[in-house]
């Protein structure tokens, strides 16, 4: 196939103008979510901010045709974001991607409310992104459903630093056991046992605290 | 479990990520999703790509514009978050019990009850809201549904068991789509078959006495 010079010249030249002031590859992007996650930075949170928002807006303008609208979905997505951090996991996909099946979701939802139905399913009973139930299959080692992860947040600090570090890689990085053990380079039988007693002494504390 | 032979195209994964199914077709779809990891890997797939796609162009926004929304969300309490009860995990059918995949039994509650009808056939509604609506079909041994075509289209799931038609077999996780064009004839031999099945318009029987049923068919599948 013949190309023809000038075309590729343009190509060139927009590749260029259109290169990102600042480089949001992903993993600096799931960094930021880190944390925002660990220690609700407003910097990091900015920064997602302002390299989503604009994103979202010309996402949801498509969607909706209504800027307005577009709006409510953008602030709705990145509340979202700001809150459930934490719930975000590198091993499931890109920040990219987490984002977008949240903006999905609530543009479902958003769709859905101008029906003004009751009793509706939500976008969460068909695609759970957002719901703090814990997919691994170490059931035992599931927290509380009702428990946030964010009251834990001042809990976990009282933990012995060998607990809080595999509580911290698992619950907050998301990491499975088995990535914790090839981590930290320590048996996996430790990490279990860890996970146990770091679990144990949170709900002491949380209902010595209640 | 045996390898799932049939799987929906890409383009219904397509919609089922992007939001654009019916409410009760993405729940078909998500149960399939449940049983077959090939699918759930074209599933990631197509939504790092459309995530990519959707999320490249920016829309310029003012300063005040955004510096105002951020500050809102810095500002905001957290969502409320509503327990959700864990998904149901079985589907009962008088004495059989059948272990339903998590994407289903998180609907279980909105199950209406069994009805027998003739053939062999049993059905239960799962309403998800006035129009969107499943229905779970369970085939004995030996059952048959008359020869019918779709005015809409058809999907069937099969959860447990198998069933065939005039084309092939279907067995667990097989996912059959059917457009209003295709007839077809689903019955069992001796084993029985649990399917999930969306139907977006009524059925239209073609041959025999069931012809007679047309004019009821919406109470029949709907």
């Amino acid at each position: 196939m013949q190309v023809m010079p000038e075309k590729r010249n343009t190509r060139q030249y927009m590749s260029t103008v259109r290169r990102e002031p600042q480089e949001m590859t992903p993993e600096h992007l799931g960094q930021l979510l880190a944390e925002v996650a660990k220690s609700r930075s407003r910097i990091a949170f900015g920064e997602l901010f302002r390299h989503f928002a604009p994103r979202l807006q010309s996402f949801a303008t498509r969607q909706f045709g209504n800027e307005q609208t577009a709006m409510d979905l953008v602030q709705e997505t990145m509340t979202n974001v700001w809150h459930k951090a934490h719930l975000f996991s590198p091993e499931k996909g890109s920040p990219t991607t987490w984002i977008f099946t949240i903006a999905r979701n609530i543009r479902f939802d958003i769709l859905r409310k101008n029906k003004h139905r009751q009793n509706d399913v939500s976008a969460e009973d068909l695609w759970p992104v957002l719901s703090e139930e814990m997919s691994d299959s170490d059931e035992e080692f599931a927290l509380d459903k009702n428990i946030l992860l964010q009251e834990i947040g001042e809990y976990y600090l009282q933990l012995p630093d060998a607990q809080r570090e595999v509580v911290e890689q698992i619950y907050i990085e998301g990491k499975s056991q088995q990535e914790v053990s090839d981590t930290l380079g320590i048996p996996l039988g430790t990490v279990k046992s860890r996970t146990r007693l770091a679990l144990q002494k949170l709900r002491e504390l949380i209902s010595e605290q209640n | 479990m045996s390898k799932i032979k049939f799987h929906p195209s890409e383009e219904l994964l397509v919609n089922y990520v992007s939001g654009q199914l019916n409410a009760a077709l993405a729940v078909v779809v998500g149960t399939h999703l449940d049983m077959c990891p090939r699918c759930r890997s074209v599933v990631h797939d197509i939504e790092v790509h459309l995530a990519t796609r959707e999320l490249h162009q920016t829309s310029p926004m003012a300063e005040p514009e955004l510096a105002a929304m951020l500050e809102s969300i810095l500002a905001s309490e957290a969502p409320m978050v509503a327990p959700k009860s864990a998904p149901e995990e079985n589907i009962i059918l008088e004495s059989k019990s059948f272990k339903v995949p998590p994407s289903l039994g998180r609907h279980a509650s909105r199950m209406g009850p069994w009805s027998k009808m003739p053939g062999g056939l049993w059905r239960a509604p799962l309403e998800l809201n006035a129009d969107e609506r499943m229905h779970l079909i369970y085939m004995q041994e030996n059952a048959s549904v008359p020869e019918h075509t779709h005015r809409g289209s058809e999907a069937t799931l099969v959860l447990d068991g198998v069933f065939s038609d005039e084309h092939d077999e279907y067995r667990d996780g097989d996912f059959i789509f059917l457009d209003a064009t295709q007839q077809h004839t689903p019955h069992t031999t001796d084993e029985s078959c649990l399917t999930l099945a969306f139907l977006d318009a009524p059925l239209h029987f073609t041959s025999g006495v069931a012809r007679l049923l047309n004019p009821f068919s919406s109470l029949f599948f709907r």
